[in-house]
């Protein structure tokens, strides 16, 4: 299945006795936005360990690209729930961190996060160290260190759920700007309805731990995005569904 | 500013008081002698001090090297073998509660009264602050950060080098400084127990001539070789250590 980025099958984990994820099935289509909504606790981010390769599930399979990925690290790139910069190393060093894992030189790829760094607004910013930026520019830099990771699946947890409302709506357009520039395929969690259906193409809603699908829904609005979709009636609409499905969800 | 002198001011103080009292109560100065006839003492004595100061020096580093490299091999190989560590570092902790000194004239007994008993003593006293606080840095970097590396694909050895060793820097130079002084005290003890040169040696030799004014010279000496290794710890960590370290 070439235009398959991720596809999950029957996905089900535990840790111990507390039972997280029940029969998980999902697909990421190449260049595709998909979000995942779901209550905290839910075992969003449980998920993103499985897919990542830091779990291996008891059931189920993970196929990225086409191949058979349980328990395979280095396949994704990943932002984490927080930042996770390494305080140490400049910004310029932090967003080739993937790479040089992964066995490039960081003489070779720093051009290349420069480069970045200067689109995102940066720029000033290559020597600096993560405690010199405010939060909404380390989640930029964590967002950039996935995408140089240089892999197709990128995968974000919760990345602006820490921002106040004007900055997480600064953050959306600037994810939606450089998605659109830079076709990836993004698997985006959330807990916010609203933000889910502003930028992806399709959105699972997942019920209270143990976690299952609950609802797949499309979103039709056409791309590039325009901030005013969120007035749309069917946005509205839609809007509405997926909260009722999330506050009148089972168990 | 003022906070900056306000140290300096004291220490003048005190010497200034201690200065005073000498003057006023007409102390022996074989007992008590002022600060200027201890700094006339060390005028006199200038050259034989600059013999065993760098004796006592050379002494403290050497010693103070392997401590540290020892220290830290202890550290990882701790680290990264948890039985390892789980089986000794209860044995680590109480090995601290055997007074050096106390088993200084053994070491003397099986190594001689040559330069490897006294290495052995530094040793003993420097390593296990650095080997204990690196340690324990190494097993508190950021597990959130270590779950971003693992999914990036970062194996074993890229995990303790980009993140676990970076991480304990902080811990193992407070460790270093620790250290440090230690080593100075470590090289006078050893010194005491049997040397033909260094500072150690000097003050057992004025102590039996009652010369209490070359003692407090070698006293300030010991007291400025502590603080000049402390000094180098304390650069090479500004040398070494970037940014701000996560928590803890
Ligand atoms: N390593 C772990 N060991 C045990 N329980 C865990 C672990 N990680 C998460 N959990 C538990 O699993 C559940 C789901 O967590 P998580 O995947 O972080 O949820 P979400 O990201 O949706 O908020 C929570 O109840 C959490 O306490
Ligand atoms: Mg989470």
């Amino acid at each position: 299945m070439a235009d398959t980025a991720l596809d999950i099958t029957g996905l089900s984990h535990s840790y111990g006795d507390l039972h997280v994820l029940e029969d998980i099935s999902l697909r990421v289509g190449k260049g595709e936005f998909v979000s995942i909504v779901g209550p905290s606790g839910s075992g969003k981010s449980t998920l993103f360990h499985l897919i990542g390769g830091l779990l291996t599930p008891a059931t189920g399979t993970i196929g990225i690209d086409g191949a058979h990925a349980n328990g395979r690290r280095g396949l994704i790139g990943y932002m984490p729930q927080a930042p996770a910069l390494l305080p140490w190393r400049t910004i310029e060093d932090n967003v080739v961190l993937a790479r040089e894992i992964g066995g490039a030189p960081k003489r070779g790829t720093r051009p290349q996060a420069r480069d970045w760094l200067a689109k995102v607004g940066l720029d000033g910013f290559a020597r600096s160290y993560p405690h010199e930026l405010s939060g909404g520019m380390q989640q930029r830099v964590a967002f950039l260190r996935a995408l140089l990771a240089g892999r197709d699946l990128i995968c974000l947890d919760e990345p602006f759920s820490a921002l106040d409302a004007m900055l997480r709506a600064e953050m959306h357009r600037w994810l939606l700007d450089i998605w659109e520039q830079d076709r990836r395929s993004i698997l985006f969690v959330t807990h916010n309805i609203e933000e889910a259906l502003l930028l992806s193409d399709t959105v699972y809603v997942f019920t209270r731990r143990p976690a299952t699908v609950l609802e797949r829904v499309e979103v039709p609005f056409e791309r590039p995005r325009r901030a005013e979709v969120v007035d749309d009636p069917t946005f509205v609409r839609l809007r509405r569904r997926l909260t009722d499905l999330l506050t009148a969800s089972p168990r | 500013m003022i906070r900056k002198v306000a140290p300096v001011i004291a220490v003048l103080a005190i010497l200034a008081g201690w200065q005073a009292y000498t003057a006023i109560s007409g102390i022996d100065s074989w007992l008590l002698p002022s600060p200027t006839d201890v700094l006339a003492a060390a005028a006199d004595q200038r050259d034989s001090l600059i013999t065993h100061t760098l004796a006592t020096t050379k002494l403290t580093l050497l010693g103070f090297t392997a401590g540290v490299v020892i220290g830290l091999l202890v550290a990882v190989v701790l680290h990264l073998v948890p039985l390892l560590r789980a089986a000794l570092y209860p044995l680590l902790v109480t090995s601290q509660n055997i007074p050096t000194i106390a088993i200084a004239p053994l070491l003397v007994v099986w190594l001689g009264f040559g330069l490897a008993p006294k290495i052995v003593v530094i040793v003993l006293v420097c390593f296990f602050p650095v080997a204990v606080a690196t340690l324990d840095g190494l097993g508190r970097s950021d597990a959130l950060i270590a779950d971003y590396l693992l999914m990036s694909g970062a194996n074993r050895r890229q995990l303790f080098t980009k993140l676990q060793w970076p991480a304990a820097l902080p811990a193992m130079f407070s460790g270093l400084k620790i250290a440090a002084t230690y080593s100075v005290f470590g090289a006078i003890i050893s010194e005491w127990l049997g040397s033909d040169v260094g500072i150690g040696r000097y003050m057992i030799i004025q102590k039996s001539a009652f010369r209490a004014d070359r003692m407090f010279v070698a006293i300030a000496i010991v007291v400025l070789l502590a603080l000049a290794v402390f000094g180098l710890v304390l650069l090479v960590e500004k040398l070494t250590v970037k940014g701000r370290r996560s928590r803890g």
